[in-house]
């Protein structure tokens, strides 16, 4: 199973040349060079928002030719996509298993893999052609699918094949995979890295992106590692181990970004014992498999872990509103509780800032004094009548407290910056006095002096004895904020470390199930 | 600030609100020049308002429906139901069904059947309103409610099935025939007219709550530390909104000449008066309780609100109740305004109320709308009619002319939205 070292040419198909992708505010990719060559398995690894996604969007044309600096060149010419020319990326060569599946589940394999390119005889489909293309298909990579089968009656692991399926109909020569082992199981894995020798032996040039380490080491020809939007380094994986890959991927140091708390945890608040819960989308899928910590107050408690490891479905299910619970038991303050709606979750001290600012925490178009009060209002209205005075009132002193930079409470939140969009979430969930308070990635996508007033809220509020369960992707900050770090992998807790005892590369290890 | 500023920064932010006002003025003037000035003539203006008022009633509660991101494609056909029931009781069941029942079961005795018979008509008349009210919010509030809410049937298809049921309702209450329901007393509620006197009174009292208002409004902008707009800017929209207030009290209480005889022609008539309080209580609702804002909230962002704690489920169900009870409201005045119950009674009406609150800027995506905007969305509509049958226009081109008047003003809104 170990691949061919030696990748099969030495010919660069593609390059990548001084790449820099901008986004308002924040610096995706920062003179990004990297060459894959002809043949080979390419890893391309890196934390939660390290570039690889957006490197991968450019590459594909998600993100158009000149709203990027640098050149790409793919066999020996310069890509150029226009603005909305996805497809010419495909029909150069170039497709993309994205992480999410995109199959439309009640057509059959056939029709999804053909899906958008049906072949027609003056505009009637051609089911026979289609459905023989499709095992033609299926057979030279050999992919194991009924191409008549709807895709709903597939597991995902199948699903990922017909997603290969689909992208190598249009004889990709570069197949990039976005994370595709994240919702398979153990055997699942092993078929995939069965059709990617396969793949390989055909010729075609895959692009691996992944998080988890031994997974590289097993399947990748060459890795190239991103940090903080920069290619840190590309190297055949045979000279590489776990501890040099794990090190060139959190190789950076603790700046003071962070605001020296005072915290005193106190006595525990929060219990968590032996939490399993299911999906509520697929019934029988497990998504926490026995997750167990405390809380205590005034405790600023983190959790880290990758993607999908199982973080946000925790905290969603302790404030009820994600999985179902199958076993387990919550106690706050030594107190049985039950937690089945957002409501009850409020009326038992817990708020959570949600990880999606503008799907899940505001109401972009409505004002901000809207936002702060809507889940609040109650404090301030009877059944017929709002006392809009005292509402006003609260709001002003949230927005004054939290430093809102607004000239009023009644501007729409999308005319505000992230980092302030993020103060308005917090103020709202402020305003209901919690006891416990979740954020959620509390400072995804914010500048760096925002991030700052945001921790030393925290600081502030941890001081005021709130606890605070904070999830977050960068390390560091877990580090820096924490009094106590929670290590997810595969909806199980992996680790809980004292933040003395934690370090970038332990959490890593955790993180990755290598540890 | 100076005033040009300051009007040029008022009218930005409510341009939608603006337009609309704009575009009806635009068309009351196409209207006017067309006929030679018969349009505006008080006695048109008040038959617009009069005609206007069933819709609008209905308008009212879909802005919230549409706000939650839901549909209701019954209220035409539920109005239709309740004004059906209305005339039933008013025609048949306390005048000959009930008057019958009670001499065969109490025939031994006299001085019961002395003591309630004849009903009265005005305990007639209220009796007949609040069964048919009861009715209609029962079925097309509570049932509907509970199924869209609870079951998690969506919106479209329980109202669509709500349409069918209340035809076949109408059918069989009517068993096909016309049932008069202009009886005294009952006959107001759609065609009855304020005594003039009165009519004076209570537009002292608006204008007085108009500026009460007003300076409430800057008072507590000052306490709050707002910056306080011009005074003489609002001075000029409240004179301004009096104005309007004063002309349409004017209008109705002029005396008209109408074809009838011996009806009285002047006074304010007693649907706007109905519709305007229903409007007044809609507005409050939707800016100042608890039950407005989770109704926008739900239709800004589903899942934000969800998460705030709001009880969605609830929400939901409380908003079909409500537009069930609005349709019921609109049928009754339709009973008493046409005089019978038809099996074309309410037919559809849907449409007109649903162009109406999406005229008035309600975005089709949920989350956006105002009664207000309604309100001018149902006059609108109801004005196309009127001026277009007064033009001799084909019922064939008016409804050409509503359905392009319809597309093309949200064309404008998208439009506009899209260069703000």
């Amino acid at each position: 199973m170990t691949p061919d070292a030696s990748p099969a040419t030495n010919d660069v198909i593609l390059d990548f040349q001084n790449v820099t992708k901008q986004f308002p505010g924040v610096t995706a990719l920062s003179d990004v060079s990297m060459q894959v060559r002809r043949g080979e398995i390419h890893g391309l690894c890196g934390e939660n928002g390290a570039g690889k996604s957006t490197l991968m969007k450019i590459l594909s044309g998600v993100y158009p030719y000149g709203t990027y600096e640098g050149n790409i060149y793919y066999e020996g010419q310069e890509l150029k996509f226009e603005i909305g020319a996805i497809h010419r990326a495909i029909e150069a060569g170039i497709a993309i298993v994205y992480q999410e599946l995109t199959l439309v589940p009640s057509m059959t394999v056939g029709e999804n893999v053909y899906l958008g390119k049906e072949p027609v005889n003056v505009g009637v489909v051609n089911w026979n052609k289609l459905y023989a293309d499709t095992q033609d298909i299926l057979n030279k990579y050999n992919l194991d699918v009924d191409p008549q089968i709807p895709v709903r009656h597939l597991g995902v692991g199948k699903m990922q094949m017909v997603e290969i399926a689909k992208a190598l109909s249009e004889n990709a020569k570069i197949l990039i995979l976005d994370e595709p082992t994240s919702a398979l199981t153990e055997a699942e894995i092993d078929t995939l890295v069965e059709i990617l020798q396969t793949l390989k032996s055909h010729g075609v040039t895959c692009i691996y992106i992944t998080h988890k380490l031994e997974e590289l080491f097993r399947i990748t020809d060459t890795v190239t590692v991103l940090r903080d939007g920069k290619a840190v380094t590309t190297q055949l994986t045979k000279d590489l181990t776990i501890e040099k890959l794990v090190r060139h991927m959190v190789g950076r140091e603790m700046k003071e970004r962070f605001p020296e708390g005072h915290r005193q945890p106190g006595e525990v608040v929060l219990e968590v014992d032996n939490l399993h819960a299911e999906s509520p989308r697929v019934a029988g899928q497990e998504i926490l498999s026995g997750v167990s910590f405390n809380v205590r107050r005034g405790e600023i408690f983190g959790i880290a872990g990758l993607m999908g490891s199982g973080r946000t479905e925790l905290v969603s299910t302790i404030f009820g509103e994600y999985g179902k619970v199958t076993a387990g038991t919550m106690k706050i303050e030594g107190r049985e509780v039950e937690i089945k709606s957002a409501r009850a979750a409020m009326k038992e001290g817990i708020s959570l800032v949600p990880e999606d600012r503008k799907g899940q925490g505001l109401i972009l178009k409505q004002s901000i004094l809207k936002n702060i009060s809507l889940p609040n209002l109650e404090q301030f209205s009877g059944l017929l009548n709002i006392d809009s005075d005292a509402e006003l009132k609260a709001c002003q002193q949230q927005a004054k407290n939290l430093d809102i930079k607004t000239p009023n409470l009644l501007a729409a939140c999308d005319t505000l910056s992230g980092g302030n969009q993020q103060k308005v979430v917090i103020a709202k969930w402020l305003l209901s006095e919690p006891k416990i308070l979740i954020m959620d990635d509390p400072t995804r996508g914010i500048d760096v002096g925002a991030k700052y007033e945001i921790y030393k809220l925290m600081n502030e509020l941890a001081e005021e004895g709130v606890s605070i369960i904070m999830i977050s992707s960068e390390l560091e900050e877990v580090l820096g904020m924490s009094d106590r770090v929670m290590v997810m992998c595969g909806g199980r807790s992996s680790g809980i470390l004292d933040i003395s005892e934690a370090t970038q590369e332990k959490i890593m290890a955790f993180a990755t199930g290598t540890a | 600030m100076n005033l040009s500023a300051e009007l040029s920064k008022r009218f930005r932010q409510n341009i939608q609100t603006y337009a609309i006002v704009l575009a009806l003025v635009a068309l009351w003037i196409l209207f006017a020049v067309l006929t030679e000035g018969r349009y505006l003539r008080p006695q048109n203006i008040s038959n617009l308002f009069r005609q206007m008022s069933v819709t609008a009633l209905m308008a009212t509660g879909m802005v919230l429906v549409i706000v939650l991101g839901n549909i209701d494609l019954s209220v035409g056909k539920a109005a239709g139901v309740v004004s059906c029931v209305a005339a039933f009781l008013q025609d048949d069941f306390w005048h000959k069904i009930l008057p019958s029942f009670l001499q065969e079961t109490f025939a031994n005795q006299p001085a019961l059947l002395d003591a309630i018979l004849p009903i009265h008509p005005l305990t007639a008349a209220i009796l007949s309103v609040i069964l048919g009210l009861l009715v209609g919010t029962l079925i097309f509030g509570i049932l509907q409610g509970y199924i869209i809410a609870y079951l998690g049937v969506p919106a479209f298809i329980v109202t669509l099935g709500g349409l069918f049921v209340a035809r076949g309702l109408i059918l069989w209450i009517t068993q096909g025939q016309t049932i008069a329901s202009d009886q005294a007393y009952f006959r107001e509620i759609g065609q009855g007219r304020l005594d003039v006197t009165f009519g004076w009174i209570l537009l002292a009292v608006v204008i007085v709550l108009l500026f009460v208002n007003m300076f409430n409004s800057r008072r507590r902008k000052q306490k709050h530390g707002f910056a306080l707009p011009n005074i003489y800017l609002d001075l000029a929209m409240t004179v301004f909104f009096s104005l309007l207030a004063f002309a349409y009290v004017l209008v109705e209480n002029i005396d008209k000449d109408t074809v009838k005889e011996g009806i009285q022609n002047a006074g304010i008539q007693v649907p706007v008066l109905l519709l305007g309080i229903v409007a007044i209580i809609m507005i409050y609702v939707s800016n100042n309780t608890r039950f407005g804002r989770y109704a926008y909230a739900i239709g800004g962002n589903r899942e934000a609100a969800r998460l705030s704690g709001i009880n969605i489920q609830k929400q939901v169900f409380g908003v079909c109740v409500l537009m069930g009870f609005l349709a019921s409201c609109a049928g009754i005045v339709l009973a008493s305004y046409v005089g019978y119950g038809t099996i074309a009674a309410g037919e559809g009406y849907e449409l007109d109320v649903i162009a109406a609150a999406i005229l008035g800027g309600t975005s089709t995506l949920g989350g956006e709308g105002t009664i207000f905007g309604a309100l001018i969305g149902a006059l609108i509509m109801t004005s196309l009619v009127t001026g277009l049958q007064m033009m001799n226009v084909e019922s064939s081109y008016q409804y050409l002319v509503r359905g392009m008047v319809l597309v093309l003003a949200v064309y404008l809104d998208v439009t506009l939205k899209k260069n703000r």
